[in-house]
C-alpha cells in the first residue's frame, strides 16, 4: 500500500497533465458507452411495451402529417359521433391519453397530471402495476352527484393520499367536481413509453390514473375525446372496418388518419429505430475505438515521460509484478473517478427534475437515479475493466521491452 | 575468501533487423567477497552490459551466473527485484535521481521496497548523510543541487540498504577533481568498513588504478 501511495502521490499525480488527459479520454469513452447503453435499454423497454399493443388485428391510429390542422372547427358532437360509430359497429378500442395538469396539494409540491385509459387499454398495456391496493375497476357510474371514481395514484402522492383516501377535485376532463377514491398505488417509477419514439418515456410518480368507461368518455369534454382519438387503438378488427372508420373521421373531423398494423409498426421500428440503433452502435464503436487508441497512445506517452522514474524504482527493488499491480490500482482510481463523475452527472440530471418540479420526469431512487441508469453503468464498468487490462498489459509489455538498464538512464 | 560472483558468459548478442553484435564472448569472472574491481575498456565492448548482467537486470545471454551462491538465472523476477533492493547497490551517474522527489526521498527510495519481515542490515540514514556531507541539501530537489552533490546523493541511495555488492557505472564521469576524490574515498570506506564488494565500470584510468584489480574488456574480432 505504501508503494502504491508513493506512486500515486509522488509519481503519477506530479504529472498532472497526463493524469487529466487520461481522465478526460476515459471519461469521453465512458460517457459515450453510458449514453448508448441507456438509450438502448430505454428503447428496448419501449419496444417491449409496444409489443403488447402490436397484436394481430390491432390497428393504431396516427394523424396524417399532411393534415392542415384546424381543430377549432371540431365540435363535441363530431367526436361524439365517432364514438357512437365505434359503438354501433361493435368496434373494440383502447384509448390512453395524459397531460392534463391540476394543482393538488402534496408533500412534494408537484403539479399532478391526470392519465386517462379505458379498460381495453388497461388490459392491453400492463405498465400500470400497483404496489398496494387493488387493480382498477371501470364499473362506476357518473349518474349520481356523490359518485366516487376509483383511481390509481403515483407513489409520490401516496404519502398525502394513502390507500382508501378520497380526493375531491375539479376534474379537468369532466369539468366538474368529483370525488376520486384511491384504490391502488402504483409501483415507484412506473413509466409509459412514447409509441413512436420508443426511448422517450414519462413517469407516473405524480399522476392520477383515471379509468375511463363509456359514461366518463361520453361525459367528458371535447379535449379528452379528441385527444383520445389521436392515438386510438382499434382491437381485433379488419381492414374494411378501419377504412370505414377512416372515412368517418375524414368526413366528420376533416382529419386524415392512417392506421398501422402490427406488421407496419414493426417495419417502422425496424426501419427507423433498429436501423438508427445500428448506426448509433457503429458510430459509437468507431468513436470508442478511436478514443481507446488515443488513450493507449496517451498512456504510452506517459510511460515514455516517466520511464526514468520507473527505471530508477526498478533498480532499487520494484518488481514488474508490483508495477503491474500499481498500474491496475492507478487505472482503478481513474475509472472510479470517472464512474463517480458519471454518477454525479446522472444524479444532477435526475435530481434536476425534482428541483424543477417536473412531475413527469421526477423519479424515486438515490438522487432520482433509476434502475435503467444503474444498468447502464454496468457496461461502462465492463468497458473500463476491459480497456484497463488492455492498457496495463500494453504498458507492462512496453516497459519490459525497454529493459531496465543503465542505458535507459544515460 | 568465498566467491560471491561466478560468471561464465559464452556470448551476449544484440541484434536488430540489420545487424548482429556479439560481445562478452567467452567471458569468465570470479569475484571474492570484499574485492574492489575496476572494469575498463573502449566504448561498446560491453562494460555496461556486464553491469546489467551482474546486477540481475539482464539475463538474456548464453552462460551461467552464480551470485551469492545461487543460480541467478533461476531467480524469479520478483526475487531479482528483492535482491536488487537488499543485496546490490547501484552507484549510477548523477542524473539517476527522480527530480520530483526531495533529496531525502531519493535517498530513502530503496527503503520503500523493504518488507517488514526482511532481515536487513540497512544503515542509519543520519549517519550516511553526515558521513557523505549532504545534510544541508536534504530538503532540496535534485535540480537545485550541483553535479557533485547529486553524485553523493546517488551514492547515499546505493548504500542505504548496506548492500553486499556495489555496482558503479562511471560514478565520477562528470565530476571535478575534488568531488571525484570524495566519491572514490566513500567507495573505499564502504569496502574497508563493511567488506563490501565493489565493481566499478569506468573510462577514467586514474580511478581504475585505485582499485585492487582491473579487468580490461576488449572486443574479440
Amino acid at each position: 500500500m505504501k508503494i502504491f501511495k508513493f506512486f500515486i502521490t509522488r509519481i503519477f499525480f506530479r504529472k498532472i497533465l497526463i493524469v487529466i488527459s487520461v481522465l478526460l479520454l476515459f471519461f469521453l469513452s465512458d460517457y459515450i458507452v453510458f449514453t448508448t447503453a441507456r438509450s438502448t435499454v430505454s428503447t428496448f423497454q419501449g419496444y417491449n411495451e409496444m409489443k403488447s399493443i402490436n397484436q394481430k388485428g390491432n390497428y393504431i391510429a396516427n394523424l396524417d402529417p399532411n393534415n392542415s390542422m384546424d381543430l377549432g372547427n371540431i365540435q363535441k358532437e363530431d367526436t361524439q359521433y365517432i364514438y357512437d360509430h365505434l359503438k354501433a359497429h361493435n368496434l373494440k378500442y383502447a384509448i390512453f391519453t395524459d397531460g392534463l395538469i391540476i394543482d393538488l396539494p402534496n408533500n412534494y409540491d408537484m403539479s399532478v397530471s391526470f392519465a386517462y385509459l379505458n379498460e381495453d387499454y388497461y388490459k392491453l398495456n400492463k405498465q400500470f402495476e400497483i404496489s398496494q391496493g387493488n387493480e382498477l375497476v371501470f364499473d362506476y357510474s357518473l349518474d349520481s352527484d356523490d359518485t366516487e371514481i376509483p383511481v390509481l395514484i403515483g407513489k409520490g402522492l401516496s404519502e398525502t393520499y394513502p390507500l382508501g383516501s378520497e380526493i375531491i377535485v375539479n376534474e379537468p376532463a369532466l369539468q366538474k367536481q368529483v370525488t376520486l377514491k384511491v384504490r391502488g398505488i402504483l409501483k415507484s417509477n412506473i413509466y409509459h413509453s412514447n409509441m413512436y419514439s420508443l426511448n422517450s418515456k414519462q413517469y407516473y410518480n405524480f399522476s392520477i390514473v383515471i379509468p375511463v368507461n363509456e359514461d366518463f368518455l361520453y361525459s367528458s369534454d371535447l379535449g379528452l375525446q379528441l385527444q383520445s382519438l389521436f392515438d386510438i387503438i382499434l382491437l381485433q378488427t379488419s381492414e374494411q372496418e378501419i377504412e370505414s372508420l377512416g372515412e368517418v373521421l375524414q368526413n366528420k373531423l376533416d382529419l386524415k388518419f392512417n392506421f398501422y398494423t402490427q406488421e407496419d409498426n414493426f417495419e417502422y421500428y425496424k426501419e427507423y429505430y433498429f436501423h438508427s440503433l445500428k448506426i448509433i452502435g457503429v458510430i459509437t464503436a468507431i468513436l470508442i475505438f478511436i478514443l481507446t487508441c488515443l488513450t493507449v497512445w496517451n498512456s504510452l506517452a506517459g510511460i515514455r515521460i516517466m520511464i526514468k522514474e520507473f527505471t530508477i524504482n526498478l533498480f532499487v527493488g520494484l518488481s514488474y509484478s508490483k508495477l503491474r499491480k500499481i498500474f491496475y490500482g492507478y487505472y482503478g482510481i481513474v475509472f472510479f473517478i470517472n464512474l463517480i463523475i458519471l454518477f454525479i452527472i446522472t444524479a444532477f440530471s435526475r435530481y434536476g427534475n425534482w428541483t424543477r418540479k417536473d412531475a413527469s420526469f421526477s423519479t424515486f431512487g438515490l438522487f432520482g437515479i433509476i434502475g435503467m441508469d444503474w444498468l447502464s453503468l454496468c457496461p461502462v464498468l465492463l468497458f473500463d475493466i476491459m480497456i484497463g487490462v488492455i492498457i496495463v498489459e500494453i504498458m507492462i509489455w512496453r516497459i519490459k521491452k525497454v529493459p531496465i538498464s543503465l542505458g535507459v538512464l544515460q | 575468501m568465498t566467491n560471491i560472483i561466478e560468471l561464465a558468459i559464452q556470448e551476449k548478442v544484440y541484434k536488430n533487423k540489420r545487424a548482429r553484435l556479439s560481445i562478452l564472448n567467452n567471458f569468465n569472472l570470479e569475484v571474492n567477497t570484499g574485492e574492489m574491481i575496476a572494469v575498463v575498456g573502449k566504448s561498446g565492448v560491453g562494460k555496461s552490459t556486464l553491469l546489467n548482467i551482474l546486477g540481475l537486470l539482464d539475463r538474456n545471454y548464453n552462460g551461467s551466473y552464480k551470485l551469492f551462491g545461487a543460480d541467478a538465472n533461476k531467480l524469479s523476477l520478483s526475487q531479482s527485484a528483492k535482491w536488487r533492493n537488499q543485496k546490490i547497490g547501484f552507484v549510477l551517474q548523477e542524473s539517476a535521481l527522480i527530480n520530483s522527489l526531495s533529496i531525502e526521498d531519493n535517498i530513502k527510495l530503496p527503503l520503500l521496497y523493504k518488507s517488514p519481515g526482511d532481515s536487513q542490515r540497512s544503515t542509519d540514514f543520519e549517519n550516511i548523510v553526515s558521513t557523505i556531507g549532504i545534510e544541508h541539501i536534504l530538503k532540496k530537489k535534485p535540480l537545485e543541487c550541483s553535479g557533485g552533490e547529486k553524485s553523493r546523493v546517488v551514492f547515499a541511495r546505493a548504500i542505504i540498504m548496506n548492500p553486499q555488492l556495489i555496482l558503479c557505472d562511471e560514478p565520477t564521469a562528470s565530476l571535478d577533481g575534488e568531488n571525484k576524490e570524495r566519491i572514490i574515498s566513500l567507495l573505499f570506506k564502504m569496502n574497508q568498513e563493511f567488506n563490501t564488494t565493489i565493481i566499478t565500470v569506468t573510462h577514467d584510468q586514474e580511478v581504475a588504478d585505485r582499485h585492487k584489480r582491473i579487468i580490461l574488456l576488449e572486443r574479440r574480432m
